[in-house]
C-alpha cells in the first residue's frame, strides 16, 4: 500500500510535466491545426536552460524564470519566423516542426554534448508520513503545475481574452469575422504554450536527468494526453494527464515498469478507436483548405 | 499533348533509368569500401522511400511509422533465418508480406480516426514497436537486437561481397523505381491522387476512399519490407532503436527533401542525405542540423522538393523567352475568377 | 411508373436541432425536378443525407426500388446516383483530362449505352475540350463548374443531383449550364436540382418541391407552386 501511494505520487509528478506540454499542444492545434511535434524539444530546451542557469550558480527559482522566458521567446521567434507562413497548410507546419526537432536536438548536442544533464534537487526534504516516503520535490512539481493550470483556467474562462481565445479555437473563421484578432491570438498561444513547455522542462530536470533526446518521448505522451482528452480541449488534457499519471504510477508500482512508456500510446490508440474525438470531446482543428 | 500522350509516361522514367545505369557502373572505378557501404545504405533507404512516395506523394498520407515497417521485415528475416533456417530469397517475399500485414494492422485503426490524428497514430505505433522489440526477451534479442548470418547467393554465386551486394541493391532500387513509376501512371495512381486532392469529391465519384488509403499504406509496407530484408542482410545485426519513430522522421525528411511526387525524388533524397556529409565534410551532428534546415527550407520555399524546384527552375530558364513572347500575344485574354 | 428515387419520412437531427422533419419526395424517371427553399430550410441536409454524407435519423431512400438509405458516399455513386457539390468541384492539382479520366474509372459496370464513351467526348459535351491539358486549379470559375458537371456525368449516373449548380456563375454561363442540363433527360439521365435561385429553377424545371423548416410545404407543377400562397409567404421579400 505504501509503495502504491508513492508510485501514484511519482506518476502524478511526471504527469504534471506531460500536462504542461499537452496544454500547449492542444491550444496550438486547436487554433492553427498545426501538429507541433517540436514541442517536446521546447521542453528539452527549457531543461537545458535551467541546467545552464543552475550550473552558473543561479538559484532554481531564477533558473525556472529564465527557462520560461527563453522558451517563450523561442516560441515567439519561431511562430513569427516560420509557423505563421504555414497557417494555410497545417501539414507544412507539421513538417517544419519535424525539421525543428532535428535541428534543436543536434544544436544542443553540438554545444553541450549528448550526455545526460542533471541539477541537484532544488528541494531535498523527504517527509515520512505513516511509512510513506514523500519527496518534497515531487510535491513541489505537482503544486506548481496545479497553480499554473488553475491560473491558465482562470485566464481562459474569466477574462475577455480567454473567451475570445476559446471562440477562436472553436471556429477561427467566425471569430475573425467577429473582429477577434485571431493572428495575434495565434502568436499569443504559441508563446504561452512555449512558456509552459519551458516551465515543464525546468520541472522535469528537477525530477530526472535529461538528454538532448528527452523531448521525443515526452511530446508523444503530451500528444497522447491531448488526444485522449480531445484535441483543443484544455479540461480534457488535464483530466487525461491525471489518468495517465495514475496508470503509469500503477504500472511502475506493480512491476511492469519496462512497459511504462507503452501505456500512454496504447491508451491513446484505444481511446481514438472508440472515440475519435477523445474522451471529453475536442475540435477536429480549424477547417483545412482542401 | 494528344499525340505524345502515350510516350510521355515512358519519357518520365528515362532519366531515372539513365541515372541508375550510371550508378551501376560505379564499381568500374574501384570505389572505396566506405563509399560502397554508404551507397548500399542509401540504396536500401531509397527502396523504402519509393514506398513512402506512393503514400505521401501520391495519396497525401504522411506516415511517421515507415521505419517500423522496415523493422518488421528486418526482424522477420532475422527470426526466419534463426528459427527456420530460411535464407534471403525466401525471406524476401515472406518478410515483405509481414510488413504489408503490419501496415494493415496499423492502417485500419489509424485511418479510421481520420486525417489529423493519423500521423500521430503512426508515430505511436512506431514507438510501440520499438518498446515491444526491446521487451521481447530472447525472442527479439531485447535492446541488443538480433544477428543475422548467412550468405546471400544469386544463381549459385555469393553476393555478400560488397561490390556484388551493391549491384544487387541497385537492381532492387531499379525495380522499386519502375514499380513506383508504374503505379503513378496507372489508373490506381490516378485514384490515389484523387484522394490526395479531395477526399470528398473522390468519394462522390465512386472511389472507396478508406479502402484505397489502407491499400496505399499496405503498398508502402511492401516497399519497406523489401528494404528491411536487404538492410538486415547487409548490416548482419539489427536492433530496436533503428526502427523507432526517429528513423521514421529521417525517412520522411529524405523523401520530402527530394520531392515526394516525382519519380526522381526518392532517389535524390536518399543519395543526398547519405552523401551530403561526405561532400561537405560534416560530422554526423552537423549534418543532421543541415538536414533539418534543408527540410524547413524546402517546405517553405520549394513545396515540390529539391528536384521539383530544379525542374521548375530549368523549365523557367528555357521557357522564359518563348513564354514572354506568348504572353505578349495572348495578353488580353486573362480573366480569371 | 414507379419513381426513380423514392424518399419517405426522411428525417435528420443534429443534436437537438431538426434539420429534416420527415420529408416525402418522389423523383420521376426522366424529369428535371427542382427542390427549393430559403437558407436553412433543409435543402443541403436533404442532399447530404441522400448522398451518404450524413446518416439519416429516420426514413428510407429507395433508388429504383433498392434501399440505399445510409450507404457510404462512394456506394451511392456506384449505385448510379451522380452528384455535384457547391464547393468541391474538381481536383485542383490534377489536369482537366485526368480529372475526367478518374471520374470515369470507378463507374458501375454495365448499364445503358454511354452517350460520352471517352473523357474527350465528355469535355466536348461541356465545352472544355480545348482546356484538357490545363490544370483544373487554373480554370476560371465558370469552367470549373462545368468540369464538376463533367465529373459527375463521367460516373454514368441515371440520376444526377445538382447542389446549387449555378452559384457564382454570370448570366451567360448560367444559360450555357441550363442548356446542358436540359439535354440530360434525352440521354436517359434524370435530374434533381437543389437551389434557391428561382430564376434558374423556372428555366430548368417543370416541377418544383418547396422545403421550409425541414418539411415539404409544396410539390407540383412550377407555375402552380409559384402561385401557392404558402410558398409566397416563405419567399416574401425574398428571391421571388
Amino acid at each position: 500500500m505504501d509503495i502504491f501511494i508513492q508510485q501514484i505520487l511519482n506518476g502524478l509528478s511526471i504527469a504534471s510535466v506531460i500536462t504542461l506540454i499537452a496544454i500547449g499542444v492542444t491550444l496550438i492545434f486547436g487554433l492553427t491545426g498545426i501538429i507541433n511535434f517540436a514541442h517536446g524539444e521546447f521542453l528539452m530546451i527549457g531543461g537545458i536552460v535551467t541546467w545552464l542557469a543552475v550550473s552558473a550558480g543561479l538559484g532554481f527559482p531564477i533558473a525556472v524564470m529564465l527557462s520560461i522566458l527563453a522558451v517563450g521567446l523561442m516560441g515567439y521567434v519561431l511562430e513569427r519566423g516560420l509557423f505563421r507562413f504555414t497557417l494555410e497548410r497545417p501539414t507544412n507546419g507539421f513538417i517544419v516542426s519535424l525539421g525543428l526537432i532535428v535541428v534543436l536536438q543536434h544544436v544542443v548536442v553540438l554545444f553541450w554534448n549528448p550526455n545526460q544533464k542533471s541539477i541537484p534537487r532544488p528541494l531535498t526534504t523527504v517527509w515520512e508520513i505513516a511509512g510513506v516516503r514523500i519527496a518534497s520535490v515531487r510535491v513541489m512539481v505537482i503544486l506548481i503545475t496545479i497553480a499554473v493550470v488553475a491560473l491558465s483556467f482562470r485566464m481562459i474562462t474569466a477574462s475577455r481574452y480567454g473567451r475570445a481565445l476559446r471562440a477562436s479555437v472553436e471556429d477561427r473563421d467566425t471569430a475573425a469575422l467577429m473582429g477577434i484578432p485571431v493572428r495575434r491570438y495565434i502568436t499569443g498561444v504559441f508563446v504561452l504554450g512555449s512558456a509552459l513547455a519551458g516551465l515543464g522542462g525546468a520541472l522535469l530536470i528537477a525530477l530526472f536527468p535529461i538528454t538532448p533526446f528527452t523531448g521525443g518521448t515526452m511530446v508523444m505522451k503530451g500528444f497522447a494526453v491531448a488526444l485522449i482528452g480531445g484535441l483543443g480541449n484544455i479540461y480534457g488534457a488535464v483530466a487525461a494527464g491525471l489518468i495517465l499519471g495514475i496508470v503509469e504510477g500503477f504500472s511502475a508500482g506493480y512491476g511492469f515498469s519496462q512497459w511504462t512508456d507503452a501505456y500512454s500510446f496504447v491508451l491513446m490508440i484505444l481511446v481514438l478507436i472508440v472515440r475519435p474525438h477523445g474522451l471529453f470531446g475536442g475540435t477536429s482543428g480549424p477547417r483545412m483548405a482542401s | 499533348m494528344n499525340a505524345g500522350s502515350a510516350l510521355k509516361p515512358l519519357r518520365s522514367l528515362l532519366p531515372v533509368l539513365v541515372i541508375l545505369a550510371l550508378i551501376a557502373l560505379v564499381p568500374l572505378f574501384s570505389p572505396s569500401n566506405r563509399f560502397l557501404s554508404l551507397a548500399i545504405s542509401a540504396g536500401i533507404n531509397v527502396i523504402a522511400l519509393y514506398g513512402l512516395s506512393v503514400l505521401f506523394g501520391q495519396t497525401g498520407i504522411l506516415s511517421m511509422g515507415h521505419a517500423a515497417l522496415v523493422g518488421v521485415s528486418a526482424y522477420a528475416a532475422a527470426i526466419l533465418a534463426r528459427d527456420f533456417g530460411v535464407g534471403f530469397w525466401v525471406a524476401l517475399p515472406v518478410a515483405a508480406v509481414a510488413s504489408a500485414i503490419f501496415a494493415m494492422i496499423v492502417g485500419v485503426p489509424s485511418l479510421r480516426v481520420g486525417g489529423h490524428h493519423f500521423v500521430i497514430m503512426t508515430f505511436a505505433f512506431g514507438q510501440l514497436l520499438a518498446i515491444v522489440l526491446t521487451n521481447g526477451g530472447d525472442y527479439t534479442g531485447a535492446a541488443t537486437g538480433l544477428d543475422i548470418a548467412g550468405p546471400v547467393t544469386l544463381f549459385g554465386a555469393d553476393v555478400t561481397e560488397l561490390t556484388r551486394y551493391y549491384l544487387m541493391v541497385v537492381a532492387f532500387v531499379t525495380v522499386a523505381a519502375v514499380a513506383s513509376w508504374a503505379i503513378i501512371h496507372s489508373s490506381y495512381g490516378r485514384t490515389l491522387r484523387a484522394i490526395r486532392e479531395n477526399e470528398k469529391l473522390a468519394a462522390s465519384l465512386g472511389i472507396n476512399v478508406g479502402r484505397h488509403k489502407i491499400g496505399a499504406f499496405v503498398v508502402s509496407g511492401v516497399f519497406a519490407g523489401v528494404s528491411g530484408v536487404l538492410l538486415a542482410y547487409f548490416l548482419g545485426h539489427i536492433s530496436p532503436s533503428q526502427f523507432s519513430s526517429f528513423p521514421s522522421i529521417y525517412l520522411a525528411l529524405m523523401v520530402m527533401i527530394g520531392g515526394a511526387r516525382l519519380i526522381e525524388g526518392p532517389l535524390a533524397g536518399g543519395i543526398l542525405v547519405a552523401f551530403l556529409p561526405e561532400v561537405l565534410n560534416l560530422d554526423p551532428v552537423q549534418s543532421r542540423i543541415v538536414y533539418g534546415i534543408c527540410l524547413i527550407a524546402v517546405i517553405m520555399l520549394l513545396p515540390d522538393g529539391l528536384i521539383g524546384g530544379i525542374v521548375r527552375a530549368l523549365r523557367g530558364l528555357f521557357a522564359g523567352k518563348a513564354k514572354q513572347e506568348a504572353e505578349r500575344d495572348a495578353a488580353p485574354s486573362e480573366a480569371r475568377r | 411508373m414507379s419513381p426513380i428515387l423514392a424518399i419517405s419520412g426522411l428525417s435528420k437531427q443534429f443534436g437537438g436541432v431538426t434539420a429534416l422533419a420527415g420529408v416525402d419526395l418522389a423523383i420521376e424517371e426522366g424529369e428535371i425536378l427542382g427542390v427549393v427553399g430559403p437558407n436553412g430550410s433543409g435543402k443541403t441536409t436533404l442532399f447530404n443525407v441522400v448522398t451518404g454524407v450524413h446518416k439519416p435519423s429516420g426514413g428510407t431512400v429507395l433508388f429504383r426500388g433498392r434501399d440505399i438509405t445510409g450507404l457510404a458516399p462512394h456506394a451511392i455513386s456506384r449505385a448510379g446516383i451522380g452528384y455535384t457539390f457547391q464547393q468541391a468541384m474538381a481536383f485542383a492539382g490534377l489536369g482537366v483530362l485526368e480529372n475526367v479520366q478518374i471520374a470515369g474509372e470507378h463507374a458501375r459496370a454495365g448499364g445503358t449505352a454511354n452517350p460520352w464513351p471517352t473523357p474527350q467526348a465528355l469535355l466536348d459535351f461541356v465545352g472544355l475540350s480545348a482546356l484538357g491539358g490545363e490544370k483544373a486549379g487554373v480554370l476560371p470559375f465558370g469552367s470549373l463548374r462545368l468540369l464538376g458537371l463533367a465529373l459527375a456525368l463521367a460516373t454514368r449516373p441515371s440520376l444526377l443531383l445538382l447542389d446549387e449548380p449555378a452559384a457564382g456563375l454570370n448570366d451567360r454561363e448560367t444559360t450555357a449550364l441550363v442548356g446542358l442540363v436540359r439535354q440530360l433527360p434525352g440521354h436517359g439521365i434524370t435530374v434533381c436540382v437543389i437551389d434557391h435561385d428561382m430564376k434558374l429553377m423556372q428555366m430548368l424545371c417543370r416541377r418544383l418541391a418547396v422545403l421550409d423548416f425541414g418539411s415539404k410545404i409544396a410539390d407540383g407543377p412550377t407555375e402552380a407552386v409559384l402561385a401557392d400562397p404558402k410558398v409566397l409567404d416563405v419567399y416574401l421579400g425574398g428571391d421571388l
